[in-house]
């Protein structure tokens, strides 16, 4: 017997999380592409608490329901979320995809979870029993694999209020409409008096997991245009030798070459 | 059992929640505008309106749209906007086969629901979802340009 359940409350679909099994719903792109006759839905769409954009004096707080057309309409969302996401598919797919349910899917080829990853986003996750909050990069445990736990949900993204103006985005596909990423590559870089203050770097599409190596990207931290110059090819000696791809419908070659370029291009974009 | 507006009435479909939306408008409302293509969100042949948002109806289970509003051709066709698209897309010959038409109408009455004025880039991106395999899209681009040039007031 399948049952499925409309939530209209946070607390209504935290009951239903908690006492049945069920897969959560958000705006269902992803799930309707293999739909499961048997599979007991939770429908995510009309919690208010997954719905809302806004912010406090930290956070810029992204609830997980809302879709990719929400944040390119929203004020407060930053500009590398919104550039991400208008790259996502075409409309009518963006008016239903959301970015809980690109976070929680577990592809490395999400790419508003690139975002997310490249600005050291935290995720809200919350259950009947309480609520955590975690960093997206310990969220992921493998491909398709996540640590969401069968009670929970992922209610919020908490994005950074400052700090992601100068933003690097680049979404390689095949085309331009309705392309899904063979490499993606999102970075932030900020200077403060003259030395880098922040370098965070993300790829997606490439292995499992989205990587973040804020251990590598750390090299630069505190140093000059021209300190950083210096250690340029031990950071990308570093990062060549991190990133390696799997092979899928694209070579296992071309995407870490794609990488590297994208990468050197990033630093070059900002005088490195 | 899921209630939810459909072309301006209340009507409840004895559908499964994890039905797809496609398959219930064709097969329990007879709405056969609605046109399967692909069935995984890539051609735009079965777009509807869901509370004034173009979406892929294959894409979209039962449940999500409890409540909801959808707009399929067949209501849409009894509008003025309609009219006006319908001349528009006629004067131009951007009608083929006509298997997209149904969707990349729907998704003209988005951009021009928008904005009323478009530039040629926003029709671009607005129908960007919708295949179609005979007109090159040149002819379709300009019925839209035409309908919001000849409807001012309607958008």
């Amino acid at each position: 017997m399948v049952n499925s359940y409309q939530a209209v409350s946070l607390k209504e679909a935290l009951e239903i999380r908690a006492t049945k099994t069920v897969i959560p719903y958000g705006g269902g792109t992803d799930l309707m592409l293999e739909p499961d006759e048997n599979a007991n839905y939770l429908f995510l769409a009309k919690v208010p608490e997954m719905k809302n954009i806004v912010d406090d004096s930290e956070y810029i707080r992204i609830g997980a329901a809302c879709t990719f057309t929400d944040i390119m309409e929203s004020e407060l969302a930053p500009a590398i979320l919104k550039k991400a996401v208008s790259q996502i598919a075409a409309p009518a797919i963006r008016n239903l995809g959301t970015v809980g349910g690109n976070i929680c899917n577990g592809s490395p080829k999400a790419d508003s979870a690139l975002i997310f990853f490249a600005t050291d986003a935290k995720l809200r996750l919350v259950s009947s029993r309480g609520e955590r909050v975690l960093p997206i990069t310990e969220f992921y445990l493998g491909r398709k694999n996540t640590s969401l736990q069968a009670d929970e949900l992922l209610v919020e993204i908490l994005m950074k209020r400052t700090g992601l103006s100068n933003y690097y985005y680049k979404k390689v596909g095949a085309r331009n409409a309705l392309a899904i990423s063979r490499v993606s590559f999102a970075a932030i870089f900020t200077i403060n008096q003259g030395k880098i203050a922040n370098c965070m770097t993300a790829f997606g599409a490439v292995s499992d997991v989205i990587i973040r190596r804020a251990d590598i990207d750390d090299m630069f931290i505190g140093k000059t245009i021209d300190e950083a110059k210096n250690v340029k090819e031990e950071y990308l000696t570093a990062y060549a030798q991190a990133i390696v791809p799997i092979r899928g419908r694209i070579s296992a070659e071309y995407r870490k070459a794609v990488c590297m370029n994208l990468l050197r291009d990033f630093l070059a974009s900002n005088g490195i | 059992m899921i209630e939810f507006i459909l072309n301006g009435h209340p009507v409840t479909s004895l559908a499964k929640a994890n039905a797809r939306l496609l398959d219930v408008l064709r097969a329990e409302f007879s709405l056969t505008g609605v046109k399967c293509g692909c069935k995984e969100g890539e051609c735009g042949a079965c777009s509807v309106i869901l509370d004034g948002r173009l979406v892929n109806s294959c894409m979209v289970a039962m449940g999500h749209i409890a409540g909801s509003t959808i707009m399929t051709i067949e209501g849409y066709r009894e509008t003025e906007r309609f009219a006006a698209l319908d001349k528009a897309y006629a004067a131009v010959s951007a009608v083929q086969c006509g298997f997209c038409i149904p969707g990349m109408i729907l998704a003209s009455e988005c951009i021009l629901a928008k904005n009323p004025n478009p530039a040629e880039a926003e029709i671009r991106e607005g129908i960007s979802g919708n295949l179609c395999r005979c007109t090159g899209y040149n002819a379709i681009v300009q019925a839209i340009q035409s309908a919001a040039k000849e409807g001012q007031g309607l958008w």
